[in-house]
């Protein structure tokens, strides 16, 4: 056996492999042979490392070095100098100031949060994700095992209530209640589909998961399916991670060639298989019935609801969609028990929480956090303060359909109860982080814009009401706002909720609701003085007439 | 008690609606008996009295700038702006003209025009009015009571008069109430 | 179920949507995108209501009744929600009602907005300029006056199965298109105009009506089309005595408010010229001449030919014709006439084989139309559906979305043949071959409900070799039909229509092997001709014309367009009378014409394909000297001193038909 003393990282995202990544992992490869390392020295293509200022990047651990972005050229000096003489290689390391990398790593020795908390993206960057073998390695699929040989299927969904696992898809339904719905739903087969639709602006934690860890997922739809009763998977990948999807596909014949998919798993009766279904760039079809119907073949518009997909779901059967965060967690919790689970997070929200942390801080990227941590902890400890010593003004979560989080409830925890509590809405899983250059009407004007184009367009709500609430917004930044509008506004964002067909339009209005409700004042002074108070806005026009 | 003052005009419409206001033959007379019509564009005086009015009543939409003061004008002199017609509330069929710019509209207007003789010009006099997209006057002032109908029926516009003239906000509904 | 709305306890059965529920309880909820014969969308989000315990309001059309519901359909809540949804329309598209023809009763949002006492728009309009798709033949899209509520879409898939219409983009930009994107001119739209029927506003207009009378200004007569042997039901429109449109009728059993463009459009498009007077032959030439002059000519004809059977009057009625119409006709040609050549003009081609094989069973062996709305598989062959019988078309088409099989068997490509499972075309004349096949695909796979003696290799060789299809193919199809739980078979004049009875025979046998055909019931059923097709059979108007020796001939073909082969037929007789609504190369060659009314000017009655007996209305009032079908036909019998008596109705019944006629 070999002992490896260096881990030599290559990141193996979509923009990495556009800009060489495979060349500098090939050159890594003759260096290290030229050298004669290739015992000492393991080398893996590993996925998305949670930044992408300086891609491809190269991460050498023990040491935790990260160097980018590398060409091929670079690389000789890179394993001569570190690898070879043991020092750090000058000039090639990824700019300080914005050093990333995998945050939860640097967490783990900023020594303030216990490094345990590594649950979803315990192997994320550190295996092969195209080896099955390293993933087996890192205890891959003995939760499987375990399930299949020594539990019964209602003892899995049991242990999963126990754990007090909710989705990660922002709703926070308890996992193992949507579970055990699904296996009293009448009717067969049944389904299990996972969420992996990941398309909230500013969220890429789910890719992270699919890029760095595939069979985890797999794993835990297996064990999902065990649980209900459902004999076919299915993936929903958004369409522009074809990285995600290689991985995905490499990973089920991987899967399926060493038994943990297909006929007879773990030599039981217990059948299953996983099929990819690629998502074509709608925002929509990461609503759960939308989701279903574009897996149908027909346009990505979402269903009425009830009734819900646990008993009418795919092709009109009891289905499992779990987002992918969400199943992630499954095997965890399956190998170490519900009790072991229930000692991260908080009594109702137990577990961690995988952000993606972006806008004004000093370090931006992936983190996984214990559920319950507040803002002023992750701001403060893994982004490393406000960039450019500027002042927090508002953090908005889980991608456009977040809330905004003003100073005020900086101190509060975040986790699905005490969030309500505060009517914060737990998001998809993004930490919008602004400071007070940050104009609100020009914040909620982007993210209603997104929502105007991302808007199926069924129902005449969210259809109209995003774009009305997008010219009043484009209005007010123009200078050309009048009070009344801010009624309009107001009025908009509360129908929304009210009338709207599903998640998308009845959270459309959250961010306009926020911004009125916390920083009206900025947004009268457009109006009122003609002035944006942060400088962001056009105000291009005269008050008055309107174009 | 002295009866409130009622003005009227008109914009860009057809005159239709006061015309429909006429047809209210000799209830007109019950609406002097309980108001003082004082300007209308169908009377002598044609401009509201400085001193104000209680009730104004606007037809038309806004089609350019000289509308616009007018709009104006009514709205500071009267207590309550009534929106006459389709034209006031809506923009009615002057409106269909904002489906073009204003140049295609006058060049239609005063040079290929069938009736234009030699090469036409389109008025460019800097006294005249600017011609604008055509507006309900709601877009421009603020509207109290809204009275649509092409034309709205002479047996409505009597109902909104008489209302306003004995101090009640008119509730336009049912057989009252149509768009066309 | 129980459930409370507006302080108002109702029971309902389980299913029921709110809305439904309110409707029962007698409390009316605005809608826009929902219509009662299409699948509940829950789009417009103008039918929200207050459910106790929800947290939002909840959309009425699509939400079930829960037991112990409490439902409130009016508050101020409510009434404001509905009028900020109505805002919101009003501020999408251009929707100015003073140049809209809907506008005034017509317009379901107008409508909708009225009634919520809606005096303005408070958002502005929007003055994006959207385009008009004038393309097609029949009818124009307004896309300024669209409200996305799509229930052209829908119709155009749930109820007709063409797939014509769709949306293309989303959100805001979300655009109702014809396939991907051509004018709807020249997409696959098929005409039906059902998407007319259903739009709420005034985007999907039909051209004929446009701006000739509202809902409120026009009468409204329920009849039925006479276009095919189908007999759909439909609501005729006319004002001031004139048609202005024909809608289909949504309570009709028939066709449930689906019709087509035979029904629809084209009685409207209607060129021909009326005869408006007698018209008798004098000095060679066709002279306006009153009832009584034209009557006098014809009975001094006929009068010697009375009796003279062989060299008498042949005569020939248009099934179009109503049955009382019918059979005035063979009593006055066939009974009192003694004439041997009685028939009508579709001379028993679609129906005389499956009548005399019904006189040979003894009994009826067709079924009804909703054999095929609730088969599981369905074979089609001898009728292009996408042609003639259309709205058994559609039945069929509407149903395939759901995993319901099809299998085309035709010549030619069929245009059914992309939404079939199994899409054959054996050789021409090879009918009976193949079904032939088909029996014995069934019994040699054991899959036969009644099995029956049959050397199957040799059959199945001779069927692949006449048909030139693989044996695999007719197995394949066979197959199919024998496993599934509710087979249908469709068939049309490609077997009604040939020389001899074999195929037919080896239809209703194979029939009966896979259990499409027992005792008590059949899901076979041919499309037949025209609307009167059965009673025609039933009244033995169904052998081919021969003139022979025959002095004169009685043609009432009534608004039917007489075919070339009829007038060349007809070229030499001694005398010819024609009894006919439109003037045509036929009347041209007459020696008297009778004008007679057309479709919507009389009354009377029709026996449809699955021989249910239907009541077509009279719509409008014809011209003083046309007469009635009927009346012109008792008018020459009482001339003649003949007498028509009897029963319509009981003749039918007397003939054992191919159909059960009730």
């Amino acid at each position: 056996m070999k002992t490896i003393r260096s881990m030599v990282l290559v990141s193996s995202d979509s923009l990495s492999k556009e800009r060489g990544a495979a060349a500098v992992y090939e050159r890594l490869e003759e260096e290290i042979k030229r050298f004669g390392l290739q015992d000492e020295i393991s080398l893996t293509m590993v996925g998305d490392i949670g930044r992408h200022d300086a891609v491809p990047m190269v991460i050498v651990y023990p040491e935790a070095v990260i160097y980018g972005p590398i060409k091929p050229s670079d690389v000789p000096f890179l394993v001569e100098e570190h690898l070879y003489k043991g020092r750090i290689a000058a000039g090639l390391q990824a700019p300080a100031q914005e050093l990333t990398g995998r945050i939860a790593w640097i967490s783990a020795r900023a020594g303030t949060l216990p490094a345990e908390q590594r649950i979803v993206l315990e192997r994320a960057g550190i295996i092969d994700p195209n080896s099955i073998e390293d993933y087996i390695l890192h205890e891959g699929y003995t939760a499987l095992g375990k399930v299949l040989t020594t539990m019964k299927p209602a003892e899995v969904i049991a242990e999963i209530q126990k754990s007090g696992l909710r989705g990660r898809g922002g709703a926070g339904f308890p996992t193992g209640t949507k579970w055990s719905f699904v296996s009293k739903s009448p009717g067969k087969p049944k389904y299990v589909v996972c969420n992996a639709d990941e398309s909230e602006p500013g969220t890429f934690k789910d890719r992270v998961i699919l890029e760095g860890d595939p069979h985890s997922v797999i794993e835990a739809m297996t064990i999902a399916a065990y649980a209900v009763g459902a004999s076919e998977g299915y993936i929903y990948v958004r369409g522009e991670y074809s990285l995600a999807q290689d991985r995905l596909h490499s990973a089920i014949l991987q899967a399926r060639e060493f038994g943990f998919l297909g006929k007879n798993i773990f030599e039981t009766d217990f059948t299953f298989d996983i099929r990819i279904h690629s998502g074509a760039g709608a925002y929509i079809c990461g609503e759960e019935t939308a989701l279903l119907e574009s897996i149908e073949g027909k346009r990505g518009i979402p269903r009425t609801r009830p009734p819900f997909p646990t008993t009418n779901g795919l092709w009109g059967m009891p289905t499992v969609i779990n987002n992918v965060e969400t199943l992630a967690n499954v095997p965890p919790i399956i190998r170490n028990g519900a009790v072991w689970y229930r000692r991260f997070g908080t009594p109702s929200s137990p577990g961690t929480k995988v952000y993606t942390i972006l806008g004004n801080v000093n370090v931006t990227g992936v983190i996984e956090v214990p559920m319950g941590i507040t803002l002023r902890e992750v701001i403060a400890i893994y982004a490393k303060g406000m960039k450019s010593g500027g002042n927090f003004k508002l953090a908005q979560t889980g991608g456009s359909s977040g809330s905004v989080i003003p100073a005020t409830l900086q101190d509060s925890p975040m986790d699905f109860d005490s969030f309500a509590k505060a009517g914060v809405s737990m998001g998809s899983g993004a930490l919008l982080v602004c400071n007070e250059d940050t104009c609100v009407v020009d914040l909620a004007k982007v993210l209603i814009n997104f929502f105007r184009r991302e808007s199926c367009g069924k129902c005449n709500p969210c259809r109209i009401g995003t774009e009305r609430a997008f010219e009043i917004l484009t209005d007010i930044s123009n200078g050309q706002g009048t009070l009344e509008d801010l009624d309009t506004l107001a009025n908009l964002s509360e129908y929304l909720v009210q009338m709207s067909n599903c998640g998308l339009g009845q959270t459309a209005g959250t961010p306009i609701h926020d911004v009125l409700k916390y920083f009206r004042a900025e947004i009268e002074a457009h109006i009122l003085l003609h002035v944006c108070p942060t400088g962001v806005c056009p105000m291009k026009e005269p008050a008055g007439e309107k174009a | 008690m002295a009866k409130p003052k009622v003005a009227s005009d008109w914009m860009c419409g057809c005159a239709g609606c006061h015309m429909s206001l006429l047809d209210m033959d000799e209830r007109i007379i019950k609406v002097a008996e309980l108001a003082d019509i004082r300007s209308t564009p169908i009377t002598d005086l044609k401009v509201p009295d400085a001193t104000g009015v209680d009730v104004g009543v606007l037809e038309g939409g806004i089609n350019n700038t000289a509308n616009e003061e007018q709009a104006h004008r009514m709205r500071n002199s009267c207590k309550i702006l009534v929106a006459l017609g389709d034209c006031a509330v809506f923009g009615g069929v002057p409106a269909m003209r904002n489906f073009f710019t204003i140049e295609e509209s006058l060049r239609r207007a005063y040079v290929e025009t069938e009736s234009t003789d030699s090469e036409g010009k389109i008025p460019d006099d800097p006294e005249l009015m600017r011609p604008t997209k055509v507006r309900s006057l709601q877009e421009v002032v603020p509207v109290d009571v809204f009275v649509p109908g092409c034309p709205p029926d002479a047996d409505t516009i009597f109902y909104v008069l008489a209302e306003l003239a004995q101090g009640r906000i008119p509730n336009i509904k049912g057989d009252k109430l149509h768009w066309h | 179920m129980k459930v409370t709305i507006n302080d108002k306890m109702i029971e309902v059965p389980q299913g029921t949507t709110v809305l439904q529920a309110s409707r029962l309880a007698g409390f009316d909820i605005p809608t826009l995108c929902d219509h009662p014969a299409l699948i509940p969308y829950g789009g417009c989000r103008l039918c929200l209501v207050e459910v106790q315990g929800a947290r939002t309001l909840q959309p009425s059309c699509t939400l079930p009744v829960n037991d112990g519901m409490v439902v409130k359909t009016e508050s101020e809540k409510i009434s404001a929600a509905r009028k900020f949804v109505l805002t919101l329309l009003f501020s999408e598209r251009n929707h100015f009602c003073p140049y809209c023809q809907v506008s005034g009763g017509d317009c379901e949002l107008q409508n909708a907005a009225l009634k919520e006492g809606m005096g303005n728009w408070p958002l502005p309009p929007n003055w994006q300029r959207y385009p008009v798709d004038a393309s097609h033949e029949y009818f124009v899209i307004d896309h300024n006056r669209c409200i996305l509520c799509r229930r052209c879409v829908r119709a155009c898939g749930e109820l007709v199965g063409n797939f014509t219409l769709g949306f293309e983009e989303r959100g805001a930009k979300s655009f109702l298109v014809a396939d991907f994107g051509v004018p709807i001119g020249q997409s696959t739209c098929i005409s039906c105009g059902t998407c007319t029927q259903v739009c709420p506003t005034g985007a999907i207009i039909d051209r004929v009506s446009a701006y000739r009378g509202k809902v409120i200004e026009v009468e409204h007569h329920n009849s039925i089309c006479l276009g095919c042997s189908v007999g759909c039901g439909i609501d005729v429109l006319t004002r001031d005595n004139t048609l202005v449109r024909i809608e289909g009728d949504w309570s009709a059993a028939v066709n449930g408010g689906v019709i087509c463009k035979v029904g629809r459009f084209l009685p409207l498009d209607e060129d021909r010229q009326r005869v408006t007077t007698p018209l008798v032959r004098r000095s060679g030439a066709l002279q306006p001449a009153s009832w009584d002059e034209a009557l006098y000519e014809i009975a001094t004809a006929l009068k010697p030919l009375v009796g003279n059977n062989g060299s008498g009057v042949a005569a020939m009625a248009s099934t179009r014709l109503p049955a009382e119409a019918l059979y005035a006709f063979k009593e006055l040609f066939g009974r009192e006439f003694h004439s041997h050549m009685v028939t009508s003009t579709e001379e028993g081609v679609t129906t005389g084989l499956a009548a005399a094989l019904a006189d040979e069973l003894g009994k009826s062996f067709e079924g009804h139309l909703g054999a095929v709305q609730s088969a599981d598989c369905i074979l089609n062959i001898g009728v292009n559906l996408a042609d003639n019988h259309e709205v058994v078309g559609f039945l069929v088409k509407r149903i395939l979305p759901q995993g319901i099989k099809l299998i085309t068997v035709d010549p030619n490509a069929n245009p059914l043949d992309p939404q079939a499972e199994l899409a054959l075309h054996p050789q021409v004349g090879s009918d009976v071959e193949f079904i032939r096949g088909l029996s014995a695909a069934v019994l040699k796979a054991g899959l036969a409900k009644n099995p029956v003696e049959m050397d199957v290799d040799a059959v199945l060789v001779t069927a692949a070799m006449k048909t030139g299809l693989p044996v695999e193919s007719i197995e394949a199809a066979a197959h199919l039909l024998a496993l599934a739980d509710r087979p249908a078979i469709i068939f049309g004049k490609g077997i009604s229509a040939q020389t001899n009875n074999s195929t037919l025979k080896a239809l209703v046998e194979f029939a009966r092997l896979i259990g499409a055909l027992d005792e008590k019931h059949s899901n076979l059923l041919s499309t037949k001709g025209q609307a009167n097709s059965v009673t025609a059979a039933q009244y033995h108007l169904d052998q081919p014309l021969k003139i022979n020796g025959h002095r004169a001939a009685f043609i009432a073909i009534g608004d039917e367009k007489p075919t070339k082969r009829l007038i060349q037929k007809l070229e030499n007789v001694p005398f010819l009378v024609v009894q006919a609504s439109y003037a045509s190369q036929l009347t041209a060659m007459a020696d008297v014409v009778l004008p007679v009314t057309i479709w919507a000017e009389q009354e009377g009655h029709y026996v449809n394909l699955e021989g249910r007996i239907q009541l077509a209305q009279q719509s409008i009032t014809p011209e003083d000297m046309v007469w009635t079908n009927q009346a012109a036909l008792e008018g020459v019998a009482a001339r003649l001193g003949l007498r028509i008596d009897g029963n319509w109705k009981e003749e039918l019944k007397k003939r054992v038909s191919m159909v059960e006629i009730s």
